[in-house]
């Protein structure tokens, strides 16, 4: 697989290069003219963000982002939204080559890709927040309650310089066991070999979902010792598809942080609490022409899709399986980091 | 050749039993081999009936909380999703409908009497026709789906049966250039042939998939799925081109020579003395490519392909089922296992009937 992935920068690396930049306004004309948005799925499935249900329909928080920028264009994801299987060596040429018009799928946002690859990336719309998962007889509630114990972690990765560089910030002390391979490392940490293991905290719901008898026995530390940030990627150059995947993003926080679901958004609108959201949802015209959409696309999007706690809740959050708590994905008013831009 | 042993030889009998069974010791270790392996089966034995749960009531993986035997209340709910992946759910019976179009075709091509080059031209042509009338839709009232939702056991079929029959008349071209009298024809097959088979597989359907778009102008283009069949029926074209040349140069050059005596064209050479005993030469190493190209076809999933055993990840990929892995694997694995040793069987039927390896 390493080889591929090597194949496949090298390839979009190549392609980057001598590909003509995406023209400012294109992606969206070309996407219109198609009928359809073209999006990133998996070939198999990433619990939480891209699953697949009973009857082979597309489920998860990654693909409800990509129903949301659909329905922002179109007014309905339905019969407008390609989510093409796609492997991870395979975004970045199917991305250059047009195959795809966004990825998102769970895509970190690193300087290589930005610079090198030429690729633009929007806002993160999530944060992989790095925590703790320590068993839940050890009866701790932060870091510092792991202090003198045991970390099970695969070496030579980025966890293992995360967890090194919190201990030294905060002080305290947790003796390193290394494995060579992630899979080696949860497992000796799930038959009680270590104190703590440290992950993405979805990974780290997703693994107490699913791989332990009780998912209560397994606690996430509500510490975050990094956070890398996922956002959608998209060719260099056209700067106007960056808008409306901004935009998109920012109207979802908006919607939550302005108590907008899905089950009163017609209420809001039809009576706008303030000019602000008069303009998002579309009564002051004017907000649809600046992106290029028609004046309504947030209110079909949250109408469809909801608001963001919505779409975290139902994906990985506590109507999910996963349970995974908000913590550094909350608004910034909850205590997280995340937060709407201005709508004028 | 005349090494066969005779079936009901007495003392063939006894001296096994010498073997075997003629000391403590012996007597011994065959038993504790025996014990072992009756312990193995047994534990099996309890895990995948015994103790399975096998359907699941609500569609959900409560019923298999707590149980020490196999789930395979997984496969109840989500059998579907690994034999047609992606593929709309109320248009499922197409899916299903097109996966048995191929496999009849095929069985049916198997026996002798469609062994005519118009009778097997004339059924594989119908038989795609039908495949893809009925996944692509479109036409007489079926709604149309796109080739990125075909997925499952049939695209694994159909990936594999158009991949051999473009392949197979490639690798018999293939072979005849290689062997041809004029040097530049045949160098430059050999150096094709060659450099397809020093690139892996995965390298090519990579290529096929990916970089062609940026190669290719678009009308040229077609669809993904097209570009993969092409790729992989070309690397197995290379392969089976050599299989097919070394069962023409095990023919005694005095077959060609007293064809030519004759007056025979080239092609009637070729067609009714070279090929056919080429052919039966060439059946054992010939069903192995096709049995391993079989295998292959899990490949696809690299290039973002619901082929079986990307839908059987994503069977077990949600939070519901993640503890079903196994059971999954082992479903998937029934599957390849049917086919392949189908192949296997049919392979050891031609060898009989052309009696392979006895002259």
């Amino acid at each position: 697989m390493k080889l591929m992935r090597m194949i496949a920068l090298a390839g979009s690396m190549a392609m980057a290069g001598t590909a003509a930049h995406a023209q400012f306004g294109s992606t969206l004309k070309a996407v219109k003219a198609r009928g359809f948005l073209s999006c990133t799925g998996h070939n198999g499935s990433y619990p939480g963000m891209a699953e697949v249900d009973n009857k082979g329909n597309w489920k998860g928080f990654d693909i409800d982002m990509c129903r949301a920028v659909a329905t922002a264009i179109f007014g309905t994801a339905k019969g407008h939204l390609k989510i093409q299987p796609t492997s991870w060596e395979q975004r970045w040429p199917a991305l250059q080559s047009g195959a795809l018009d966004m990825v998102i799928k769970a895509t970190g946002w690193t300087m290589s890709r930005d610079t090198e690859l030429g690729v633009q990336f929007s806002r993160p719309y999530m944060l992989a927040a790095i925590s703790y998962a320590t068993h839940a007889d050890n009866g701790a509630k932060t870091v510092k309650d792991l202090n003198g114990g045991t970390l099970c972690v695969q070496s030579g990765t980025t966890l293992e310089r995360y967890a090194a560089d919190d201990q030294k910030a905060r002080g305290y002390k947790l003796e390193v066991v290394p494995f060579d391979s992630t899979e080696a490392a949860k497992a000796a940490f799930l038959s009680g070999r270590c104190d703590a293991y440290v992950d993405w905290d979805l990974q780290l719901a997703v693994m107490r979902t699913t791989e332990v008898k009780d998912p209560k026995s397994i606690v996430i530390l509500p510490d975050v010792l990094a956070a890398e940030p996922i956002a959608i990627a998209m060719r260099q150059g056209d700067d106007q598809w960056v808008d409306i995947a901004n935009w998109v993003e920012s109207i979802l926080l908006e919607a939550e942080q302005a108590g907008i679901t899905s089950a009163n958004v017609d209420e809001m609108r039809a009576h706008p609490p303030t000019p602000a959201i008069a303009t998002m949802l579309g009564v002051t015209p004017g907000v649809g022409k600046r992106l290029g959409l028609k004046d309504d696309w947030a209110y079909q999007v949250i109408k469809q899709l909801g608001n963001y706690s919505e779409i975290w809740n139902r994906n990985v959050g506590q109507d999910s399986p996963y349970e995974l708590k908000r913590g550094v994905n909350a608004l910034v008013k909850n205590g997280g980091i995340l937060y709407p831009l201005i709508m004028d | 050749m005349s090494v066969t042993t005779l079936p009901h030889d007495p003392t063939r009998k006894q001296a096994h039993r010498k073997r075997r069974l003629s000391r403590p010791i012996d007597m011994a270790f065959s038993a504790l081999g025996i014990g072992l392996a009756a312990l193995v089966l047994w534990r099996i034995f309890n895990w995948a009936v015994l103790n399975a749960v096998w359907i699941s009531p609500d569609g959900t993986s409560k019923v298999c909380r707590g149980i020490s035997g196999a789930c395979w209340a997984v496969i109840d709910v989500r059998w579907r999703l690994i034999l047609f992946g992606l593929f709309p759910f109320e248009e499922q019976w197409r899916s299903s409908l097109a996966c048995l179009v191929i496999v009849i075709v095929a069985i049916l091509s198997c026996l002798p009497r469609f062994w005519r080059a118009p009778r097997l031209a004339g059924l594989w042509i119908a038989g795609f026709v039908a495949f893809y009338v009925l996944m692509a839709g479109g036409i007489f009232g079926l709604t149309s789906v796109a080739p990125e939702k075909w997925g499952g056991l049939t695209l694994t079929v159909f990936i594999y049966a158009a991949g051999m029959l473009i392949g197979m008349p490639t690798a018999i071209g293939l072979a005849l250039l290689r062997r041809s009298t004029m040097p530049v024809i045949a160098k430059i097959t050999g150096l094709f042939i060659d450099g397809i088979r020093s690139l892996p597989l995965i390298t090519i359907l990579f290529t096929a998939a990916l970089i062609m778009p940026f190669v290719l102008p678009p009308w040229l283009l077609g669809d993904k799925i097209w570009r993969v069949v092409i790729g992989f029926s070309l690397f197995f074209a290379a392969y089976e081109a050599e299989n097919i040349r070394s069962g023409i140069q095990a023919l005694p050059a005095g077959q060609e020579e007293a064809a030519k005596a004759l007056g025979l064209t080239y092609w009637q050479r070729t067609t009714r003395i070279v090929l056919p005993q080429a052919f039966r030469n060439a059946l054992p190493p010939t069903i192995n490519q096709f049995v391993i190209s079989f295998k292959e076809t899990s490949l696809i999933v690299i290039i973002g392909f619901f082929d079986v055993m990307a839908s059987g990840k994503a069977a077990f990929g949600t939070g519901d089922w993640s503890f079903a892995w196994v059971e999954v694997y082992v479903f998937v694995a029934l599957i390849y296992f049917v086919f392949v040793f189908s192949l296997s069987r049919y392979g050891a039927y031609l060898e009989r009937r052309l009696r392979v390896g006895q002259h």
